[in-house]
């Protein structure tokens, strides 16, 4: 047993996956099962993963399990089990809440192995297996008007971006003979560096960060909110692990490519954080927010120390946990900005989780958001990156402007008209209180899991 | 004894945990939950007092420092000198007479309680603070609470004022975050007494002192707040309910002043120097500015209001003149301020609870037509205006006379700030003549007066204006060994 035990989580989900396909015949039309078997299966994965600690590799080293994967494999599957819950108690308005399980898990299959790949070949499949359920789930609602434009554009972009990710290892693979992250050697000059921008600039697509963000707006603005909330936040953390690796590799031999890194990340600050203000669509605005946040975490990857790293590690979870949890409420509430008007007299416990999700969100200690910005920002001025960390808190200002103005629809506006959202179920509303318990934990016990977080070489 | 000052700080968090379970059908419980909470707080303070080594007071007592992120060399660091404690003082009695001051509120009553628990958190939390980053934790999270009480339960322009209060001071504060990192990364720790140490061993340059001073200042200053950084402040104070509007005045303004004297002074000493002149530049500018916008008023509360922008200037300028005098007045002002704006806020919002108005034109003749609200008003306006034997005038006049001395602040700064008392009187006394004295105006006549719990609950603030104004040694005992040890770092400070 001990050979598999780097990918024990991975079979989990795997066999999880493929028995809620098939699980109609056991179950019969009780399509809430497939969410059961969600949860049930993440939690025994989050259990492997944890237990089976890291220092494990496979396949002659094209799967490693490092601290940093530990880290991020376990947050991954505890976000998924909570999402799962979620989808158990609150299903889905069309129905196919099977599938959509289904469909999901083989997501989180692919985003389990980004995370441990040390392989160019691994990683790009691993990434296409993490895509290409999102793009279903992107457009789960056939029957609305722009839900198959979203998806379409969604899937477009997705797949010209992977080519040009392929583009890139082909390049690199060429220059080093090797698929193996170990053996990666940059031909010095113009050739090395256009391969690893190649490659940062498929990346930045799947993070959607600038200049590689305009399918997410519309995209999301066309999707279930469900849907967004597990493709805005879950392989997010994914993505950057495996960003921060390929940064890790390619930086030292690329010269400039930090360069090229930073300035993503000062201009996805500045464009999400700027157009997210106007947006009246909860869906828009988290796309932006999630362009701005994609922003931060590039500053820490910018500063291409081991420290740097490590918190852009701490802030994709710090992200990802509010930011799903608040598109789970959206689903309950509605998507516009008003359907949140006056929530806080009608639902005032949902209100005031909303409200300490978005202060996290903003960077209020003590909660996660502030740890994250903190390490983010530290890591950044001792790389000498001061400019981009001022630039950095003087956009969390602008931030706070947006996300208050979803605190201030719910306290201190009067509802419009009458809100048709049905009471949230008790389960659905477990998992986003177990969301926001989490926003605290981590923001006020970091020390536990920074000590986790480490990158080995390759 | 260690775990103290942590009961002091977060017992008003389990106070907000238990309103947020109170259905809102028992929403009357609420208060009695909130000023339990605070009375017990306000006693373990009292006990702390009681058992503080006067002679010790230059240095932090009751501490507690264990790791927190070690990763990340953050600590959770409190303790109590003298300055912390007389603060403490002050925002715990403060908060519980707020409490008190707000046994009517009806609306939402266990939110609204809730958040005046909370903000208990922060404040409390603030000055104990001895870790940079736990600091900056209880600074932020005063914002949190105050927004929804301005913004919940405020005036007509509650939520324009709710937002423009949230969203300048953290702009302010998010450019100390910044220096706070940059000071960690030059020295490897954010413990504050530790950083005061490196400051007072000149290990950090003047240049890279004035860059992270700049940043501090931002942050300290909207609070204070210091003129050209004070315009959330009217808006703030207005629409606030009265409870909020007396803590704000009352202690979150000295908050601001109280980073300068803990943090820029000790451990940036060179750039506090080469600052100070103008520092006191800008305090004199508010201390006129500000009494002379609050001739213009109209409105009982933006005149107050206004008066604050001005008495904190006076604690900047002791503040700026780096003398154990100046000093002294500075901390002793923000003492004496914090109790006489305190009072006028809660009386003049017992004069809107019955007229319904706050317009100094439509309220005149309150001695007549409610004698005890009308006295009440004319004591906290003769404190405010700083009249000898009340507790205004002593910090006032230390205030003036460290700056007077002070080997950095011209003379010429000193008599500018010095009109400033004059047009304090004069705008006081002016309030006072039409509000309080003549005939009773329509609006007045009928009223009926204060009642037992709103006298009762102003009398602790009357008992210490009057003993602090005639015994300054009451007070500045626990100070001046405190702010000697802040000075120690510029040699023979006076």
């Amino acid at each position: 047993m001990s050979s598999i035990a780097p990918v024990a989580p991975e079979l989990v989900i795997a066999l999880s996956a493929l028995f809620t396909l098939f699980s109609d015949a056991v179950f019969r039309r009780r399509e809430r099962a497939g969410a059961w078997i969600g949860a049930v299966g993440c939690l025994l994965a989050a259990g492997l993963s944890a237990s089976g600690g890291s220092g494990l590799t496979l396949f002659g080293g094209q799967i490693a399990v490092d601290g940093a994967a530990l880290f991020a494999r376990t947050i991954t599957l505890l976000l998924a089990t909570a999402f799962f819950v979620w989808l158990a108690g609150a299903g889905l308005r069309g129905g196919g809440v099977r599938q959509f399980a289904a469909l999901a898990m083989f997501g989180i299959l692919g985003a389990l192995l980004v995370i441990s790949a040390r392989d160019w070949v691994v990683l790009l499949l691993a990434l296409e297996t993490a895509t290409m359920p999102a793009y279903v789930l992107m457009g789960f609602e056939r029957r609305a008007d722009r839900g198959l434009e979203g998806a379409l554009k969604y899937f477009l972009f997705s797949m010209v971006s992977s080519v040009v990710f392929f583009y890139g290892i082909s390049f690199i693979v060429g220059m080093s003979g090797s698929t193996s992250f170990a053996a990666t050697t940059l031909q010095p000059g113009a050739i090395g560096l256009v391969a690893a921008v190649f490659v940062v600039a498929g990346l930045l697509a799947k993070l959607s960060a600038v200049p590689f963000q305009w399918w997410a707006p519309d995209a999301y603005s066309a999707a279930p909110a469900a849907s967004v909330a597990f493709v805005s936040s879950i392989p997010k953390i994914a993505g950057l692990i495996a960003f921060a690796r390929v940064v890790a590799l390619l930086a030292p031999q690329a010269r400039g490519l930090t360069v090229v890194v930073a300035g993503a990340a000062v201009l996805s600050m500045l464009l999400g954080n700027l157009a997210a203000y106007p947006q009246q669509d909860l869906r828009r605005l988290m796309a932006y927010s999630g362009i701005a946040h994609a922003g931060y975490l590039l500053v820490g990857l910018a500063a291409g120390t081991a420290g740097g790293l490590r918190a852009a590690s701490f802030y994709a979870v710090a992200y990802a946990i509010p930011s799903m949890a608040i598109m789970l409420i959206v689903a309950g509430v509605g998507v516009r900005l008003d359907d949140f008007k006056g929530l806080a007299s009608r639902r005032p416990y949902l209100a005031w989780t909303m409200t300490l999700l978005l202060l996290s969100l903003i960077g209020v200690p003590p909660l996660a958001g502030f740890t994250g910005k903190l390490f983010v920002f530290t890591a950044a001025i001792s790389g000498g990156l001061l400019w981009v960390a001022v630039l950095g808190v003087a956009l969390s200002v602008v931030a706070a402007g947006f996300y208050l103005r979803i605190v201030r629809a719910m306290f201190f506006s009067e509802p419009v008209g009458t809100p048709t959202a049905p009471a949230p179920s008790p389960l659905s509303v477990a998992a986003i209180l177990l969301c926001a318990a989490a926003v605290v934990a981590v923001g006020v016990m970091s020390s536990p899991l920074l000590s986790i977080i480490a990158f080995t070489p390759h | 004894m260690s775990a103290l000052l942590t009961v002091i700080v977060f017992l008003p968090l389990a106070g907000v945990a238990i309103t947020a379970l109170i259905p809102r059908s028992r929403g009357g419980s609420a208060k009695w939950v909130a000023v339990t909470v605070m009375a017990v707080d306000l006693a373990l303070v009292a006990w702390l007092v009681a058992n503080f080594d006067r002679a010790r007071a230059g240095v932090a007592q009751f501490v507690v420092n264990v790791p927190w992120v070690a990763q990340a060399g953050i600590r959770y660091h409190m303790g109590a000198d003298g300055i912390s404690l007389v603060m403490l003082v002050l925002s715990t009695l403060l908060g519980l007479i707020a409490v008190v001051a707000s046994w009517k509120v009806t609306d939402r009553a266990p939110t609204y309680f809730a958040m005046l628990l909370l903000l208990q958190v922060g404040m409390n939390g603030v000055f104990l603070a001895l870790d940079f980053v736990l600091f900056y934790v209880f600074w932020e999270l005063v914002l949190v609470p105050m927004f929804f009480l301005i913004g919940m339960w405020g005036g007509t322009r509650r939520e324009y004022a709710s937002i423009k209060f949230f969203l300048y001071t953290l702009a302010g504060s998010v450019f100390m975050l910044v220096g706070i990192i940059a000071l960690y990364l030059a020295t490897g720790t954010f413990d504050i007494t530790a950083l005061a140490a490196k400051g007072a061993a000149g290990v950090l340059g003047i240049g890279f002192q004035n860059w992270v001073f700049l940043a501090f200042f931002l942050g300290f200053a909207v609070k204070v707040p210091i003129w050209p950084l004070h315009t959330w402040l009217p808006d703030a104070h207005v629409e606030a309910p009265t409870a909020a509007s007396a803590l704000l005045a009352g202690v979150l303004l000295k908050m601001g002043a109280y980073g300068f004297i803990r943090i820029s002074l000790p451990i940036l000493p060179a750039a506090a120097r080469a600052w100070a002149p103008w520092i006191a530049l800008l305090a004199a500018i508010s201390i006129v500015y500000g009494a002379a916008v609050a001739f213009a008023q109209t409105d009982l509360k933006k005149l107050i209001a206004y008066s604050s922008v001005s008495h904190m200037g006076f604690v900047m300028l002791g503040i700026a003149s780096l003398t154990t005098v100046g000093l002294n007045g500075a901390v002793a002002v923000m003492f004496s301020h914090g109790l006489v704006t305190g009072m006028l806020f809660l009386v003049v919002g017992i004069v809107y609870d019955r007229a319904h108005t706050r317009e100094i034109s439509e309220l005149s003749g309150l001695s007549v037509a409610m004698p005890v609200t009308g006295g009440l008003l004319a004591f906290a306006s003769f404190a405010s205006l700083g009249l000898p034997a009340l507790s205004g005038f002593v910090g006032e006049f230390l205030s003036l006379l460290g700056s007077w001395e002070s080997r950095v602040v011209p003379h010429w700064i000193t008599v500018v700030a010095a009109f400033g008392v004059l047009l304090a009187a004069a705008y006081m006394l002016w309030m006072v003549l039409r509000v309080v004295l003549g005939k009773p105006s329509e609006k007045v006549a009928a009223l009926p007066d204060a009642t037992l719990r709103e006298v009762v609950m102003l009398t602790p603030l009357i008992a210490l204006i009057v003993t602090v104004g005639v015994w300054w040694g009451s007070l500045l005992g626990y100070v001046d060994p405190a702010v000697r040890a802040v000075l120690a770092v510029f040699g023979r400070a006076a």
